[in-house]
C-alpha cells in the first residue's frame, strides 16, 4: 500500500478535524481520542464539507445540515444522509500521519 | 366506483410526508408490530420538501429525494393508500371517512397533515402563469416555467420566496423579488443579516423590492400584471406566490378537536395527544407547549417534523415521549447557508461574532439576561453546533468574549461548560 504523510500529529487536538487534500482527493481528517481517522470531505447529501462539522464521540456532524457519519466506518447514522461516507486507511508512525492513496 | 367497504388498522396515519414517513420509522423502531396504514393524497411515496426549492428548481427531471431510501420505506411495512383523500374525522367512532367512499377504523390516529401554500385571491391556484410550491408537482410544474430570459415574479421574500428566487436565477431566470416587510427575513435574523442577504440578492441580479405591498395582481393566458402599493406595474411571464403556509387542519377543526387560537395549529402535547384521546398531530400541523418560549407554537421546519414525529410515535404506543430538541432550521440561499438554533424574540441581545461583509461567514447569538437563546449562523453552521450545549444547558456568556474572533470557539465552549458544572449545585 502506498502511504503519503498528510499531517504531524499534534497539529490537530482530539476533536479536531481539517480539511486534507492528496492529489484531486479532498479528504477530512480527524483525531478522536488520540487516533486519526480519514473520510473523504464531501458529505454525501449535499455539497458541504466534513471538515467544516462538528466532531464528537468518533461522529462527524455535518455543518449544513446536521447529518451524523461514523467517522471509523463512514456509516450515515441519521437524516437528511441514507449514503455513507468513503473511509481511508490511515496509519500513524511518531509524529507523522500517513493516509493510504486515495487514488490507489 | 363508489366503495363502501370498512379497513381496518391499529395506527392510522394521515398524512405522507415528512413527519408521516418518520413516525411510521419510530414506530417500528419503537417495537410496533402491528400494520401502519398511511393514507395520503399524493400520489408519490413520502419525498423530502427542502429541495422542492433548490434542486428540483435547479433541473429538469430532478429526482425526488425520498424521506426514507426505499428500502427502509419497504422495511416500515406500510400499508400505503396513496393519492387518496381522507373527508372525515370520526372521532367517537375511531373511524376515517376516505374521499373514495371506504371507510377506515383505527385504535390510534396520528395527524401528519402539513399544510398548503396561502393563496392570493387575485392568483387563485389554477390561475393562468401562476404557481405555488408547497408539492413535488408544484416544483416540477414551476421548473418547466424557468427558462432562461423568462420574467419570474416571486410575490414574497421569506425562506422560501428567497430560495426559489436565487434557484431560478440560476437557471437564467429574469427575477423580480418582492416583500411587504421592510427587511429580508426580518422577523428572524438580525438586520445585518437581512442587510447582507438583501445585498447577496441584488449581487445576484434579481430585482428585490423591499416593503412593496402589492395593490393588484391580474394573470392571464399572456401575462402577469401586478401593481404595487406605490404605483409601479410589472409584467411577468410567470408568477410565484410564497406567502407562507395555512396549515391543514379542517379534519381536526371539523371532528372538533382544540386548534390554537393563535398560531391555527392542532394543539398538542408533549408525546403529539390531541384533544381526543386517540388522535395525535405532528409536523407543520402541530402547536406545542415551547418551554424555551414559554408558549405554544407551530414550527415550520424539516426538523420540527422529525422531532415530534418521533414523539408522536411514543405517544401512540403510550410511552414517555424523548425530551424536545432545541428548534433547530436551515435554508439555503443560493450558494449559502443560514441556519438557526432556537426561536427569535423581541427582549433578546444580539452579539455578532465576525464580520459577514469581510468573510462572508459570521454567527449572532440572541441572549436574555446573558444566556443564548437563539442563535444565527451564516455559512458557519458547524459553530453554532459547536454552541448548542450553551443553549441547552442554559449557560451565561461574556457577550465580548464571545463576539473575540481571535477565541479559538470550541475549546471557550468547554470552557464555560466546565464553568457553569463547577458553580451548578
Amino acid at each position: 500500500m502506498n502511504w503519503i504523510r498528510i499531517a504531524a500529529a499534534d497539529d490537530l487536538q482530539d476533536d479536531e478535524v481539517r480539511a486534507v487534500t492528496v492529489g484531486s482527493a479532498r479528504i477530512a481528517l480527524y483525531r478522536s481520542e488520540g487516533e486519526f481517522f480519514a473520510t473523504d470531505n464531501r458529505c454525501t447529501h449535499a455539497e458541504a464539507q466534513m471538515s467544516d462539522g462538528y466532531l464528537e464521540d468518533g461522529c462527524i456532524e455535518c455543518p449544513l445540515h446536521q447529518a451524523r457519519f461514523d467517522i471509523r466506518t463512514g456509516a450515515a447514522l441519521c437524516a437528511p444522509a441514507t449514503e455513507p461516507l468513503r473511509t481511508h486507511a490511515v496509519r500513524r508512525d511518531g509524529n507523522d500521519v500517513y493516509i493510504a492513496d486515495p487514488a490507489a | 366506483m363508489a366503495d363502501a367497504s370498512e379497513l381496518r388498522t391499529p395506527i392510522a396515519i394521515v398524512g405522507a410526508g415528512q413527519a408521516a414517513a418518520r413516525a411510521a420509522q419510530a414506530l417500528r423502531a419503537l417495537g410496533h408490530a402491528g400494520a401502519i396504514t398511511m393514507v395520503g393524497d399524493e400520489p408519490h411515496r413520502p419525498y423530502e420538501r427542502p429541495p422542492l426549492s433548490k434542486a428540483v428548481l435547479q433541473a429538469d427531471d430532478a429526482p425526488a429525494t425520498p424521506v426514507l431510501p426505499d428500502a427502509a420505506f419497504d422495511d416500515s411495512r406500510i400499508d400505503w393508500l396513496a393519492g387518496t383523500r381522507v373527508q372525515r374525522l370520526d372521532p367517537a367512532a375511531r373511524r376515517l371517512h376516505l374521499a373514495d367512499g371506504r371507510t377506515l377504523h383505527y385504535e390510534r390516529c396520528l395527524l401528519a397533515t402539513g399544510g398548503t401554500a396561502r393563496t392570493l385571491p387575485a392568483l387563485p391556484p389554477g390561475a393562468p402563469r401562476t404557481h405555488y410550491l408547497r408539492t413535488l408537482d408544484d416544483a416540477r410544474r414551476l421548473r418547466a416555467s424557468l427558462r432562461p430570459g423568462a420574467r419570474l415574479a416571486v410575490i414574497g421574500a421569506g425562506f422560501l420566496g428567497l430560495e426559489a428566487a436565487l434557484s431560478a436565477r440560476r437557471s437564467g431566470v429574469e427575477v423580480t423579488l418582492v416583500e411587504s416587510a421592510p427587511l429580508l427575513l426580518g422577523r428572524f435574523v438580525p438586520a445585518a443579516l437581512s442587510d447582507w442577504l438583501a445585498r447577496m440578492v441584488a449581487g445576484q441580479g434579481i430585482a428585490l423590492h423591499l416593503g412593496q405591498g402589492l395593490a393588484a395582481a391580474r394573470a392571464d393566458a399572456d401575462a402577469v400584471h401586478l401593481r404595487f402599493a406605490d404605483g409601479a406595474e410589472l409584467a411577468a411571464d410567470a408568477v410565484l406566490v410564497a406567502i407562507g403556509l395555512v396549515p391543514a387542519v379542517d379534519l381536526a377543526r371539523d371532528a372538533g378537536l382544540a386548534i390554537d387560537a393563535d398560531d391555527g395549529g392542532i394543539a398538542v402535547g408533549p408525546g403529539g395527544q390531541t384533544s381526543d384521546a386517540a388522535v395525535f398531530a405532528a409536523g407543520d400541523c402541530a402547536s406545542q407547549f415551547r418551554t424555551t418560549l414559554g408558549r405554544r407554537a407551530r414550527i415550520e421546519s424539516w426538523h420540527n417534523a422529525n422531532e415530534q414525529a418521533a414523539a408522536a410515535a411514543s405517544g401512540l404506543l403510550g410511552l414517555a415521549p424523548p425530551a424536545p430538541a432545541y428548534p433547530w432550521f436551515w435554508t439555503d440561499p443560493g450558494e449559502h447557508n443560514v441556519q438557526m438554533l432556537g426561536l427569535p424574540a423581541a427582549d433578546l441581545q444580539y452579539v455578532c461574532r465576525g464580520d459577514p461583509d469581510a468573510a462572508g461567514r459570521a454567527l449572532w447569538l440572541g441572549l436574555r439576561d446573558g444566556v443564548p437563546v437563539h442563535g444565527v449562523a451564516l455559512n458557519t453552521g458547524g459553530d453554532l453546533r459547536a454552541l448548542r450545549p450553551l443553549f441547552e444547558q442554559r449557560v451565561a456568556i461574556a457577550p465580548e468574549a464571545f463576539a473575540a474572533e481571535a477565541t479559538a470557539l470550541r475549546p471557550w465552549v468547554k470552557a464555560r461548560l466546565a464553568a457553569a458544572a463547577a458553580v451548578a449545585p
